[in-house]
């Protein structure tokens, strides 16, 4: 869910910048770390990056009418990590910004907040626990982008909330905000996650050895998914 | 899928301009409205940036107001729970539904008004930089900040390949909507995963390949672009000038003005 250019008020957009500088900051040390062992890894980003803009361009076919469309961020949070997604987020939003008219640049410090940094990173932290306890990978990844989705809404609505209170109460305000945007965000996240988890499932049939080389699966629970299949 | 902004801003004529001018006003129309306390700032900027990206950018008007609409669902939504629900004081009506007392006060209808006229007017200074400067003129003033290299190449290759993947993306859907894969709710959403994982396949096998063909013609992690000289005009430094000089009286003398 975007926040718009100009509707975030002054002390609000530069918080979200501070808050999410140092977190980008982070995410490109650890890019970089990666670049100088793996060159071959900044095309791959780039064209991850190219993946998540196009996928979140797509429009989901959806229940409500209302245009949804996916974030695309669960999925390159489990892909690549919660701090590599926050890099590329960053770009994928400054440029859904410029070429689609979503989002904006004074908002782009919130928007990378909730896109970008709270929902990949517990998507990803979801994701690990839940393969660490040996949850069926499918509902797995349903489960990590469903949720993040959800949570980016969340933080949105907080967002917006911290911003303009109600009568002095943000809890109020983001009661409100939370159960507006309720209508389109929760059957979108359950579509996100469906998405997400049947294109990992196509993934696995056909090139399961790219989830391997990312660390997503290990090459044991890859085979045994693709023996499942047969 | 809809348009992309950036192919407008390829053929504009206010391509060739310089970019750090181009760059300023935008920056200055939106940090003037968003710290402005009255609507009539952001509603002048709206007017003088939008008149600027469809006279001298030559945007088709009708293209420009669907691409500034596209804000409007998240923006009235917001708006009207802002102008229910925001500030204390009188309320200047309300009515009740199912038991409850819903009012518009005159605190939250100026808040929801101030902050429509600061995203029409944040959206159309947006607008003037996307529709005129294409992201291959802002790669050079990328360049020329402190942002780390690695940053800027992914993004460049990455704008690349959006055009490459969008294309690849819409053959595919033609392809499907033809076949009639989009004819029910159960047959789009099997299009749309079957799109998705043939984008994510092609788009990782294209990777592996543009790694291979960048080495060997020997990349080092770092693409040159040039960056050409475009001296500012003084007409354009007039216009500027002149255009700070209002918004900059408004923003004086509207202080605190409110509509209600």
């Amino acid at each position: 869910m975007h926040i718009f250019e100009g509707f975030l008020p002054s002390p609000w957009w530069q918080v979200w910048f501070a808050i999410s500088i140092p977190v980008i900051m982070y995410g490109i040390y650890q890019m970089n770390k990666l670049v100088s062992q793996r060159r071959e890894i900044v095309p791959l980003l780039a064209v991850a990056g190219a993946f998540i803009f196009v996928l979140s361009s797509l429009k989901l076919p959806s229940v409500t009418g209302s245009s949804s469309h996916p974030t695309g961020t669960g999925m390159a949070a489990i892909l690549f990590g919660p701090a590599v997604t926050s890099v590329l987020s960053v770009i994928v939003l400054l440029y859904q910004s410029l070429f689609l008219a979503h989002g904006g640049l004074t908002t782009l410090g919130a928007n990378v907040f909730s896109m970008g940094i709270a929902g990949p990173f517990v998507a990803y932290a979801l994701y690990k626990v839940a393969s660490k306890a040996g949850m069926n990978f499918y509902l797995n990844v349903f489960l990590a982008t469903a949720i993040a989705d959800w949570v980016t809404y969340v933080v949105t609505s907080l967002q917006l909330a911290l911003a303009f209170p109600f009568e002095g109460s943000v809890f109020a305000s983001f009661k409100m905000f939370a159960l507006v945007f309720a209508t389109t965000q929760v059957p979108l996240a359950i579509m996100e996650g469906a998405l997400t988890a049947l294109i990992m499932k196509y993934v696995v049939q056909v090139k399961s050895d790219v989830l391997v080389g990312l660390n997503v699966l290990t090459s044991s629970a890859a085979t045994k998914l693709r023996e499942a299949m047969e | 899928m809809t348009h992309i902004l950036d192919d407008y801003a390829v053929s504009s004529p206010l391509r060739y301009r310089n970019n750090w001018l181009k760059l300023t006003v935008v920056a200055f129309g939106i940090l003037a409205g968003v710290s402005s306390n009255s609507p009539f700032v952001p509603l002048v900027i709206a007017v003088c940036m939008s008149f600027a990206t469809v006279y001298f950018g030559k945007v088709p008007t009708g293209l420009y107001l669907r691409v500034l609409a596209a804000p409007a669902g998240f923006v009235m939504v917001s708006a009207v729970i802002i102008a229910f629900f925001f500030g204390e004081g009188a309320k200047l009506f309300s009515f009740e539904v199912l038991g409850f007392t819903l009012g518009v006060g005159s605190a939250g209808l100026n808040m929801a008004l101030l902050v429509l006229a600061r995203t029409l007017g944040g959206m159309s200074c947006l607008l003037f930089l996307s529709l005129t400067t294409p992201m291959i003129e802002l790669f050079s003033v990328l360049k020329a900040t402190r942002i780390p290299d690695s940053f800027i190449e992914i993004s460049m290759m990455m704008y690349r390949y959006i055009f490459v993947f969008l294309e690849v993306a819409m053959g595919v859907k033609y392809a499907q909507t033809v076949r009639l894969g989009y004819k029910d709710f159960r047959t789009s959403f099997r299009s749309v995963v079957m799109l998705g994982t043939n984008l994510f396949i092609r788009s990782w096998e294209q990777g592996e390949k543009l790694y291979v063909s960048m080495n060997s013609r020997c990349y080092d992690g770092k693409l040159t672009m040039l960056d050409e000289k475009r001296p500012v005009r003084l007409p354009e430094i007039v216009l500027t000038c002149g255009y700070f000089v209002l918004v900059l009286a408004v923003f004086y003398f509207t202080r605190g003005i409110s509509f209600i």
